[in-house]
């Protein structure tokens, strides 16, 4: 069954850019192969059933337009930048390439060849090998313990064949969102979706060829063990120290007041948050310091994470202050001076997330992928009126727990 | 009307945008430039103060003072005490950040409109009245110090120091902005204080406020005259001598062996961007090169080395923007199992085929194209206006962005090839900088 497709546009100020955001849910939390979806996402514009990768690129650049595709673990993307005057031909682009992909064999694999490639690399850097640990230190079995692009030897079996398979049971399974913002009349911009993604089109574009089952992932359960330490490969000096455990999904009715709760904590504007200003402001321990408490949150939830980098001969220390600091703020609540700091961060920093149309684009596709208004500026103003000391502390105590962290010391 | 700035001389002329807004200059009497923009186009805006001062400004015995004077100019002021910036900064509902480069230290608060007056009185404060508390200044010590670590542990920032120094030597541009373990120890309180009093003076320094003014200009720049016009002048001090960067005369190899992917930056030194205080032609014509040689999938590098001919994961090109010397590089990760003899080899064919022979109009006005919609897409924000506004007028001149860009559209085939010539003429020389897997 094939979904309607929903479509959302806005007139923006600004410059005189278009941008056009299209998504559709499943991405590589329903992939049975890792590494599928990220290859499958890329591969949208790799050839079409009217041209080549080759022709793609060069007829979107002789117009300095930007194609991206690839997938997250959740859904599969297309965005388009162009200049605002080109907006048929965005339009014209997004159909071929979203209704029209033809997935090339070569293509394919060289997109996984690419991946690989890419992860060794990712091997070679301390802070990511010690990220990817501690992801699969939280998550594990669920796809998101381990990297969006795969593994080497699932990167092997990756092909056109599977990228075709794997796009007619996506496109199949939920509806295609789609967005246009810029300096465009609205209604033009409208009925030109509406003629290329029509139901009828829609259907004729997964006609051919049988549909796959989507693969359900196997839940979160995590590593049990609390605290664990992984080698980093040889490149500098440096210890990284994760710690954290999951928390909520965007939706939760809780999201807000775990955002808020953030900034408290140090996802703020500057050193300000609990865990930076000791870390690295009052004991010098750490350049990078940070905190966030929906890291990664989607359709699945987020995780609270504590991070710092430092020297290997203060990891113990620095692990002793992000825990503390966690404790502190749970067993005393947070004061209500910090709360209403970080609301009114939260809502000064709203205008800043709405200026440009590939800004604009993004949010209304987010919005209609999580069913929440965060295109609406007065929704979410709303929101974060709704938290105050009470709802922060309340909220704390629910999801931010000291006694469920797992802590991931990455060492050199 | 002719716009200056349309180029003629393609197939079809590109209008290059200017920057957005109604845009106002002054000068204080202490020497402070003020440029006012306002621009509606979101609720919000940017106040950036930039010094004249970077890293080339440094002593002999100051290596590292620009960045960690950066560092300090967040722990304490006499009206703002440590943290406090950051503090007030979050409850406005604001953000601040600074960067030190080679050339400048830039300072930048955004606000929602009706807030930003609070980064004037800070930048003035502590323009005027900086603590450096010798505790505050060892406790932030231990802090560059991990920043250095953490560069060193990037394979990629690595690299890139080890180029940078054996392209440059003992010019400025050699030099780490950061510092080394060993000169940051003998950086104390009084060595940052006399570094801020040689070049955090007012006729040092261009603050640029834009956004939605929605008070006006005259409100805005009453608001800059109360908060900085009491601010003494100060005077300005002889710079340094610098030392030259070394003839290479040939193409010089240095190695890392790290880790398991094979990384390549190749860097060359070339003109910088100006002659006689205009853009430079073969600049300019160099950078519409390295359009053409990597700039989307259609680009000569991205075909030859990653689309076609498989051989790297990915590959940029890129040239840095010094007054008088510029550096030209490539870098990219090659694929596992590939040669990197046989990359270098391809790397240098590529740019060989440039510099002997012009590409056609196609492929130029494809790179035109995507020079211009880079320019459109790096000024959509007004903190980006704010920050290429104050980058021109720091360094260079009002419209520098803009001038450039529409010289380098401008450029013909046979400017690009020239230009490229002279980029990779082994004459002049460069580096091959390779970060090599251990085993």
């Amino acid at each position: 069954m094939n979904a309607p497709p929903e479509f959302r546009v806005a007139h923006t100020a600004g410059a005189a850019v278009v941008s056009l955001r299209a998504a559709w849910p499943g991405g590589a939390t329903a992939e049975s192969l890792p590494g599928l979806a990220s290859v499958m996402g890329s591969g949208l514009s790799e050839g079409s059933q009217r041209r080549d990768w080759r022709q793609l690129a060069e007829d979107a650049e002789a117009l300095g337009a930007s194609i991206q595709c690839g997938a997250s673990f959740e859904a599969v993307g297309l965005s388009i930048d162009a200049m605002a005057a080109d907006w048929v031909r965005v339009l014209d682009w997004a159909q071929e390439l979203l209704l029209e992909p033809v997935f090339p064999h070569d293509r394919c694999r060289w997109l996984a060849r690419q991946a690989a490639a890419e992860l060794e690399s990712m091997a070679d850097q301390p802070d990511v090998v010690a990220q990817r640990a501690f992801l699969e230190h939280l998550y594990l079995p669920h796809p998101r313990s381990r990297p969006l692009k795969g593994d080497e030897a699932s990167l092997q079996r990756v092909d056109g064949d599977a990228c075709s398979e794997f796009y007619r049971a996506h496109r199949a399974a939920g509806p295609l969102l789609l967005s246009v913002a810029g300096p465009i009349d609205e209604e033009a911009v409208l009925r030109g979706l509406e003629e290329r993604f029509s139901p009828r089109l829609l259907a004729q574009a997964l006609a051919s060829g049988p549909s796959r089952e989507l693969a359900t992932p196997p839940k979160i359960e995590g590593n049990p063990q609390r605290r664990r330490e992984v080698k980093l490969p040889a490149q500098g000096d440096q210890a990284h120290v994760y710690a954290g455990h999951l928390t909520v999904p965007q939706s939760h009715p809780d999201a807000t007041a775990l955002q808020v709760l953030a900034v408290i904590l140090g996802a703020g504007g500057g050193l300000h948050g609990r865990i930076p200003h000791r870390i690295r402001e009052q004991e010098g321990l750490a350049y990078s310091a940070y905190a966030h408490t929906l890291a990664g949150a989607g359709l699945a939830p987020g995780r609270l994470t504590l991070y710092a980098g430092t020297a290997a001969a203060q990891a113990a220390r620095v692990e002793t202050g992000l825990v503390e600091e966690l404790e502190r703020l749970v067993e005393e609540g947070p004061e209500a001076a910090e709360v209403e700091e970080a609301r009114t961060f939260l809502l000064g920093r709203d205008p800043f997330l709405r200026e440009t149309p590939r800004q604009v684009a993004s949010l209304m596709v987010d919005s209609a992928f999580y069913g929440l208004p965060m295109d609406d500026p007065e929704w979410r103003r709303g929101q974060l009126e709704a938290v105050d000391r009470e709802v922060a502390e309340r909220v704390a105590r629910r999801w931010l727990r000291p006694d469920q962290l797992r802590i991931t010391v990455g060492l050199p | 009307m002719t716009d200056p700035l349309i180029d003629l001389s393609g197939a079809s002329p590109l209008l290059i945008p200017p920057l957005p807004g109604e845009r106002q200059h002054h000068r204080l009497s202490n020497g402070l430039r003020v440029a006012l923009v306002h621009n509606p186009q979101a609720p919000v805006v940017t106040c950036a103060l930039w010094y004249r001062a970077g890293t080339r400004d440094e002593g002999p015995q100051e290596g590292g003072a620009a960045h960690f004077l950066e560092h300090m100019m967040f722990k304490g002021s006499r009206r703002f005490g440590p943290g406090v910036v950051d503090r007030r900064t979050q409850a406005h509902g604001g953000t601040n950040n600074a960067f030190t480069s080679h050339e400048a230290t830039a300072y930048y608060f955004s606000f929602a409109r009706d807030r930003w007056p609070l980064a004037l009185e800070i930048e003035a404060d502590r323009m005027e009245a900086l603590t450096l508390d010798p505790d505050e200044t060892a406790s932030e010590r231990q802090v560059v110090l991990e920043e250095i670590a953490m560069y060193e542990g990037e394979p990629w920032d690595a690299l890139e120091m080890k180029v940078q120094s054996e392209l440059y030597g003992d010019h400025p541009y050699g030099k780490p902005v950061l510092g080394t373990r060993e000169s940051l120890g003998t950086l104390g309180p009084e060595e940052l204080r006399a570094f801020h009093r040689r070049h955090y003076r007012p006729g040092n320094a261009v603050l640029v406020v834009a956004g939605d003014l929605e008070a006006g200009h005259r409100y805005a720049l009453e608001r800059v005259e109360q908060t900085f016009g009491a601010i003494e002048a100060g005077a300005a001090s002889a710079p340094f001598p610098q030392a030259a960067a070394p003839a290479l005369g040939e193409w010089r190899r240095v190695e890392r062996r790290r880790g398991e992917t094979a990384r390549l930056i190749l860097a060359a030194r070339v003109p910088g961007v100006l002659e006689g205080g205009d853009v430079r032609p073969s600049y300019a014509a160099l950078q519409l090169a390295s359009t053409v040689l990597s700039g989307g999938r259609a680009s000569r590098l991205q075909r030859r080395l990653v689309d076609e001919g498989q051989l790297c994961s990915w590959v940029s090109s890129h040239l840095t923007e010094g007054a008088e010397t510029a550096t030209f590089s490539v870098s990219l990760e090659v694929l596992p199992g590939v040669s990197p003899a046989r990359v270098e080899e391809e790397l240098f064919a590529v740019l060989q085929e440039l510099a002997s022979g012009p590409p056609g109009e196609r492929e130029l006005e494809r790179a035109r194209r995507v020079q211009l919609a880079d320019w459109v897409f790096a000024n959509e924000r007004i903190h980006q206006q704010a920050m290429t506004l104050g980058f021109d007028l720091i360094l260079f001149q009002e419209d520098h962005g803009r001038r450039l860009t529409a010289a380098s559209l401008a450029s013909t085939p046979q400017a690009l090839s020239a230009a490229m010539a002279e980029a990779v003429d082994p004459r002049s020389g460069g580096i091959i900088g390779w970060s090599l897997p251990e085993s």
